[in-house]
């Protein structure tokens, strides 16, 4: 790997990015760093190692220990070196009879309080106080233990991932400098003072009662065994590592995978990643024992109707019992009646290689993926603003970043380690704009100035868009040197006139977004006028019947206002699941080719078809709702799903489970049997990200290896099973490892003609694009130009979307996702995660919550136009009053029973962050809970190869 | 297929012609919601829409009954 630093050392204080040069002799050697690194780090980098304790190169330096003292030549005593930056010509001694005898002194200290159980101490092999007490010849404690002592001190154990253990506590403070500067949560502080200080969680509260939210920087930062991973006090110290890529959000930070033999002992993040430097959260981190949970599907099982028993067979006749079944029903019904669905969490390679199946062995590109119901807007909206479907930046170009606007995201939950980025920056000064109706975490970071919280009525994303921009325009604060030299005089000057309309006002548009007309002006002004300009957004843009157009008016701002094209501006879609950027690329969508390619260009189309060996549709297939659609009209009868679990994500489950039940033949690949799989006829074991080789894709574009660390469970990797089926289908593949799958790739993406596994070994991850133009990648993109030319603005009216409150409906519904649960909670359900969010609820505004006499805790029944179900309440004052929020990591809450069949125009992006509701206190779960609870346990007892004719439900058809 | 597949196709052409309401004329945007439909419907959706409207073209806003107009010509010329 390239690096410009070994991430596996520490250097002991952060690296200074100066470009003055500043030279100094170290122990005779003479050294040249930029101004302001320490001395410390300044001898690390020459390999002088000066002992150390309380300092660490993610952190500044904090001069609490002493053990880094050094000598310098014309300054009296013994400055400590981690506080004491170079300066030219200066003359530092790091080792000497003094300097051992100060050492050896503090060591002696620090150790008189220590429990002397080194043998026995988990941290035994990792521990930085014995290193230390090794490093300073440590031989005697003169002190004895006898006087007044921290060594009894009770353990905290609450949290179900580490241990606190006070008695082996230094207070070098790392701990607590970890959760302020890495994470900057502020839960940890030093309590007390003298000989009473102590690390303390809060206000001398337990880990799972502070605000601590387990994101493991403290118990990374830990020198010695007080904060120490539960797994390592059982397991021991790990003896081999690999480097990997998180399979849970669109951040995609690189791990150590620490490991005894094939079993994955801690996840440490690892600081040679690009995308999180060495940061993590409570899922990635943590939460990797779904991988081994017993729920696995560890073989391959058939049967011929969903109300059978489930039989186990080898993989040869799972896979010819579904290409039988796929060739029958294309016999019966026509090419077209068959489809596929990728994986935002599989690979690359995988998604690629479904898509290929999808293509060129079914023979229709009826080929989809879960990004439709999260960003397919943003492919759309900056494809056609842009150029290119994707974000324009790195995730570090934030810390470049003047005034930060979020819109439709959660950052702090949904992408934690960028949240924590971002909450680096706020701390720094930048300023915080916030458009979202539900008052998120961001802003309430501590040490944040003064934010801009823009609580808008979920569905006027376009109207509160399209009035930033007319305030822009109208005040003259736009950037006419970029708009002249860099964006389509035609179409920028057809959108100054639609903008500068009166109707688009802030004052006009006031009653639609709620939004005051002062604060959207004021909001306006303060991004136009930053230096930088970056706008963050989730899937509270995406996910409306306007997701597109949204993306198109984040795209038109930042146009006008001249923030694209270098670091710490741009338009950056925050992706939800690991590979969502990815599976979009690789030609999940039915219209493009892998690299955006559309199906009806001839000259694309006829380079896949040379090299795939037989002609293509050009014309797009289906997308999922329409898949679903056309099984319930009869003419889509069999689905191959790969990693994805519809009947739980999509929206309007009743009308996905009638799709379900309508086809003839359902394969699921997963690794747990999902809610989709209770619908399937052949159900093959897939592979979790620990099992296999392959790539991720981030949401900064950054390609990312993800390496095999244990051998899959059922016995091959997700890629595997998909060659298998198009060889049982009779269109070869023949693929030995995924490098070579990346290389077919490569050879047919011009955006990823320079990408291999040697170069990403080479230079740890790639950015796209990365072809001639671009050998190492594109860290920025449209710095020059876009890939369209120019920049196009467009014209985004404002549509007011069908789902309305009426009185029968009078709230609206929001839905999100919380910090300890990922998507529909298939793997972290699967963890202690639990022990943070063990069901759904759905929060209620005190004022509704008055109103219909509800209190929290109690049972609600919310009922839409497409269904109802029963949730606990929480009375909560994040949102506006009128609108409702839950989460949909637990099937049996329902959460999208009740979201409805309303979607992007565009896109058909499911509206799931505006339905129309009535809530009500209720005794018992809903119709269709009691039916899923029903059907969910008559599918495990044919899991379990029951035949149990009793419980079969009359919702069972097929 | 089904009339209620079919509806939901006309509504959701419904709602593309209303994001192309402000370019100008009829006729400019059903050009716009014609070309988006060749370009991210699927054949049988497209072809289901032109059925539909010949049969009853009632619940199609008008620049939804050009775009299909144009659509049809289109696939007919394929």
């Amino acid at each position: 790997m390239l690096q410009h630093f070994d991430p596996n050392k520490d250097y002991g204080t952060p690296a200074r990015l100066s470009e003055t040069l500043v030279s100094l002799e170290i122990d005779g050697t003479t050294i040249t760093v930029p101004e302001g690194t320490s001395v410390l780090r300044a001898a690390a980098l020459a390999d002088i190692n000066i002992p150390k304790l309380c300092t660490s190169d993610n952190l500044e330096a904090f001069g609490s220990c002493r053990l880094c003292a050094v000598q310098i030549a014309g300054k009296r005593g013994y400055p400590a070196s981690c506080t004491t930056p170079v300066e030219a010509g200066m003359k530092v001694t790091t080792q000497n009879a003094s300097l051992a005898k100060l050492r050896r002194n503090i060591m002696e200290l620090y150790i008189s309080d220590h429990p002397l159980d080194c043998l026995t101490c988990p941290a035994n092999g990792d521990c930085e106080l014995q290193d230390m007490a090794g490093a300073v010849g440590l031989r005697e404690v003169r002190y004895g233990f006898e006087g007044e002592n921290h060594l009894v001190a009770e353990k905290d154990l609450s949290n179900p991932y580490f241990a606190f253990d006070p008695s082996k506590c230094i207070v070098c403070s790392r701990c607590v400098r970890a959760c302020e500067e890495v994470q900057g949560t502020f839960a940890l502080t030093i309590d007390g003072r003298g000989f009473d200080s102590k690390v303390s969680p809060g206000q001398d509260e337990a880990f799972m009662d502070s605000e601590c939210v387990s994101c493991g920087a403290c118990v990374q930062a830990c020198p010695t065994a007080t904060l120490m991973e539960k797994s390592v006090v059982e397991m021991g110290q790990p003896e081999h590592s690999v480097i990997t890529t998180c399979a849970y959000c669109g951040v995609g930070c690189s791990f150590k995978a620490e490991m005894k033999g094939d079993q994955v002992i801690r996840m440490v993040p690892y600081k040679g990643g690009d995308a999180n430097h060495g940061h993590s959260c409570v899922k990635g981190r943590f939460a990797f024992g779904y991988a081994t949970h017993q729920d696995r599907l560890k073989s391959p099982m058939i049967r011929d109707a969903i109300d059978q028993p489930w039989r186990e067979v080898s993989w040869e006749e799972a896979i010819a019992f579904a290409a039988k079944r796929l060739k029958d029903v294309q016999a019966k019904h026509g090419r077209d009646s068959i489809g596929g669905i990728t994986s935002s969490r599989c690979t690359n390679e995988e998604t690629y290689l479904v898509q290929k199946l999808v293509r060129a062995a079914f023979g229709n590109n009826n080929t989809d993926t879960c990004a439709r119901v999260c960003h397919s807007p943003t492919g759309f909206g900056l494809k056609t603003t842009l150029g290119e479907s994707a974000g324009t930046q790195t995730f570090d170009s934030v810390m470049k970043a003047d005034v930060i606007i979020v819109i439709g995201a959660n950052p702090t939950d949904a992408h934690p380690v960028f949240g924590s980025l971002m909450r680096r920056r706020l701390r720094e000064g930048a300023q915080l704009i916030v458009a979202d109706p539900r008052r998120i975490d961001l802003l309430a970071t501590p040490h944040l100035k003064e934010a801009q919280h823009l609580a808008l009525r979920p569905g006027t994303n376009v109207a509160l868009i399209n009035a930033l921009a007319h305030v822009v325009i109208a005040e003259g604060l736009e950037d006419e040197e970029f708009i002249a030299s860099r964006c389509d005089d035609d179409a920028y000057r057809a959108w100054r006139n639609f903008i500068l309309e009166e109707r688009h006002a802030p004052e006009r548009v006031e009653e639609i977004t709620g939004v005051p007309a002062a604060a959207v002006r004021r909001a306006a002004r303060t991004y136009a006028a930053a230096p930088n300009g970056a706008i963050y957004y989730g899937l509270g843009v995406t996910e409306h019947s306007q997701g597109s157009t949204m993306v198109m008016g984040i795209a038109n701002l930042a146009l006008a206002t001249g923030n694209i094209g270098r670091e710490g501006v741009g338009v950056n879609p925050l992706r939800g699941q690991n590979n969502v950027q990815g599976s979009c690329d690789m030609g999940s969508f039915p219209h493009e080719l892998p690299g955006y390619q559309h199906v009806s260009d001839a000259l694309s189309r006829r380079r896949f078809e040379q090299a795939w060996g037989v002609p293509l549709d050009d014309e797009p297939g289906l997308r999922i709702p329409n898949m679903f659609d056309a099984a319930i009209a009869g003419t889509f009868k069999a689905l191959y799903v790969q990693g994805e679990d519809i009947a739980q994500s999509d929206p309007n489950t009743q009308h996905v489970e009638t799709a379900l039940k309508s086809l003839d033949c359902l394969i699921v690949q997963d690794i747990f049997l999902n809610e989709t799989a209770k619908f399937a006829h052949v159900l093959l074991p897939g592979s979790s990200f620990l099992e296999k080789n392959g790539t991720f894709t981030n949401a900064e574009r950054r390609i990312n290896r993800v390496r095999k660390v244990m051998p899959p469970v059922a016995g091959k990797e997700d890629w595997e099973v998909t060659v298998d089926l198009a060889n049982a289908l009779g269109y070869p593949m023949d693929y030995r490892h995924p490098s070579e799958i990346m290389d077919e790739i490569a050879s047919l993406t011009p955006t990823f003609t320079g990408v291999s596994y040697d170069r990403l070994d080479e230079l740890g991850s790639i950015q796209w694009p990365c072809n001639g133009d671009h050998p190492i990648g594109t860290p920025t993109m449209h710095v020059d130009d876009f890939p369209i030319g120019r920049g196009q603005f467009a014209i985004t009216e404002y549509v007011a979307t069908q789902e309305r409150t009426t009185s029968r409906f009078p709230l609206l519904l929001t839905t999100g996702r919380i910090l300890s649960q990922y998507n529909v909670g298939a793997q972290t359900r699967r963890t202690d995660n639990q022990a943070w969010h063990a069901e759904d609820v759905l929060e209620v505004h005190p004022h509704d919550a008055e109103v219909r006499g509800i209190r929290d805790g109690d049972w609600l029944g919310i009922s839409s136009r497409a269904g109802q179900t029963v949730l606990r309440a929480r009375i909560s004052e994040r949102m506006l009053p009128g609108v409702v929020y839950t989460t949909f990591h637990h099937p049996g809450s329902g959460a999208n029973v009740i979201t409805t069949d309303s979607s992007d125009w565009a896109t058909n992006c499911p509206e799931y962050k505006v339905t129309a509701v009535q809530v009500e206190k209720v005794s018992q779960p809903s119709i269709w809970q009691r039916q899923f609870h029903t059907f969910d346990k008559l599918q495990h007892r044919l899991l379990n190869g029951h035949n149990d004719q009793a419980v079969v439900t009359s919702g069972v058809n097929r | 297929m089904s009339q209620d597949s079919l509806a939901t196709l006309i509504q959701m052409a419904n709602q593309i012609a209303d994001n192309h309401r402000y370019h100008g004329s009829d006729e400019a945007a059903a050009e716009h919601v014609a070309t988006h439909l060749k370009k991210f419907w699927a054949r049988s959706m497209k072809r289901q829409l032109i059925e539909g409207a010949g049969r009853d073209a009632s619940q199609l806003s008008p620049v939804v009954k050009l775009a299909v107009k144009r659509l049809a010509s289109h696939q007919s010329d394929c």
